[in-house]
């Protein structure tokens, strides 16, 4: 390596007065206007910014960045969970769409539904165990005839009909 | 969280900064406090150099903190965390010049200090103002290897893990954009 060389591995750590110039460097730099300019040029790029980093207001940039930081971590959150929860619904969507869309399913499903309808004719009631099925026919009939009173009373409207009109409602109610 | 405002620390100097990125990680933003601290002086400065706009530079350099601090996990301790923190604030100035297409600040733009001798400052500003000519003619790596080791005098093992060449790469990028810069200042 040249003196030139290695002077040059010196000089930004000299410029940036974390170290000094040996008699011996000294010398050189006095005799070397090549090496002379390298120590300006690199000097001037280690001076160039310093004022403006002085006005930077780090106390705001601090206060400013905490506050981005946490929201963006609350952003972060809620992105997950959102994910979280898309993915949950997404698996329930993929085994509703499993369990209707088994052909073996479909077919199992008609008598399950027979069984249940029948399940329901057989429930026991006991109130009604004791008719013969005269009174027993009585009562259905009763219960399925609409409750004329009630209605006329709910319904004003029927008071403004005619008689021949009023018979062809009754008519329809009593099929 | 609820911590209380930050912008003063009482660390130590001695404390590293991976210890205070360790410390961030766990949840402690007076460890991010001292970071910022620590380094965006020198994240200024350097974004400066690079040619930022005087206008941009606050902005600049909490952009460069934030995403800084969003990734702090990709910062795995090969390069200083400055020179870490100094390539993320480079390439978003870069993406910012290309959005908008603009031009580097001159540095005769911007303000003299009233206190100071106006000769000897002009004097200075006139050879920044060359130097930063010239940086900007050169390729982005050597600028970044050449202001790492002029303005944070770091050591080429140091710049090349930041810049993701080989400390060989990076000494000779740097005599190559000192004697660019002979060329065009000379």
């Amino acid at each position: 390596m040249t003196q030139c060389e290695l002077l040059a591995e010196r000089i930004p750590a000299v410029m940036l007065g974390r170290s000094e110039w040996t008699a011996e460097e000294r010398q050189h730099l006095d005799a070397c206007p090549a090496c002379r300019q390298e120590c300006e040029i690199v000097g001037a790029a280690a001076r160039l910014g310093k004022d403006v980093a002085e006005k930077l207001d780090l106390d705001g940039v601090v206060i400013t960045l905490h506050q981005r930081l946490r929201r963006s971590r609350q952003v972060d959150l809620l992105r997950r969970r959102a994910l979280s929860i898309g993915g949950l619904a997404a698996a329930a969507a993929v085994a509703v769409a499993l369990w209707t869309g088994n052909p073996n399913r479909q077919n199992s499903a008609a008598p399950v539904a027979g069984s249940l309808a029948a399940g329901q004719w057989a429930i026991p009631l006991p109130e009604l165990q004791s008719l013969q099925p005269a009174e027993l026919d009585s009562l259905l009939r009763t219960m399925d005839e609409p409750n004329v009173r009630n209605a006329a009373v709910q319904d004003p409207d029927l008071r403004d009909l005619n008689s021949e009109e009023l018979e062809r409602v009754l008519d329809s109610w009593e099929g | 969280m609820s911590a209380p405002p930050v912008a003063g620390s009482t660390r130590p100097d001695s404390t590293t900064d991976a210890a205070l990125v360790g410390a961030y990680r766990t949840g402690d933003e007076r460890a991010a406090a001292e970071l910022v601290q620590r380094h965006a002086g020198a994240l200024g400065r350097f974004l400066h150099s690079l040619g930022a706009d005087p206008g941009d530079l606050e902005d600049l350099v909490q952009e460069t903190l934030f995403r800084a601090f969003r990734r702090v996990d990709g910062w795995r301790g090969g390069a200083s965390f400055r020179s870490w923190l100094l390539t993320i604030g480079s390439n978003l100035l870069r993406d910012q010049v290309r959005k908008r297409k603009g031009k580097l600040v001159p540095i005769d733009d911007r303000d003299i200090a009233a206190d100071s001798d106006p000769h000897a400052e002009l004097a200075a500003l006139e050879a920044q103002e060359r130097v930063r000519e010239g940086l900007a003619r050169l390729p982005k790596l050597q600028r970044e290897v050449f202001l790492l080791r002029a303005q944070e005098g770091s050591d080429y093992e140091d710049i090349a893990a930041a810049l993701g060449t080989t400390p060989g790469a990076a000494r000779v990028h740097y005599h190559h954009a000192v004697k660019r810069l002979k060329e065009l200042i000379g």
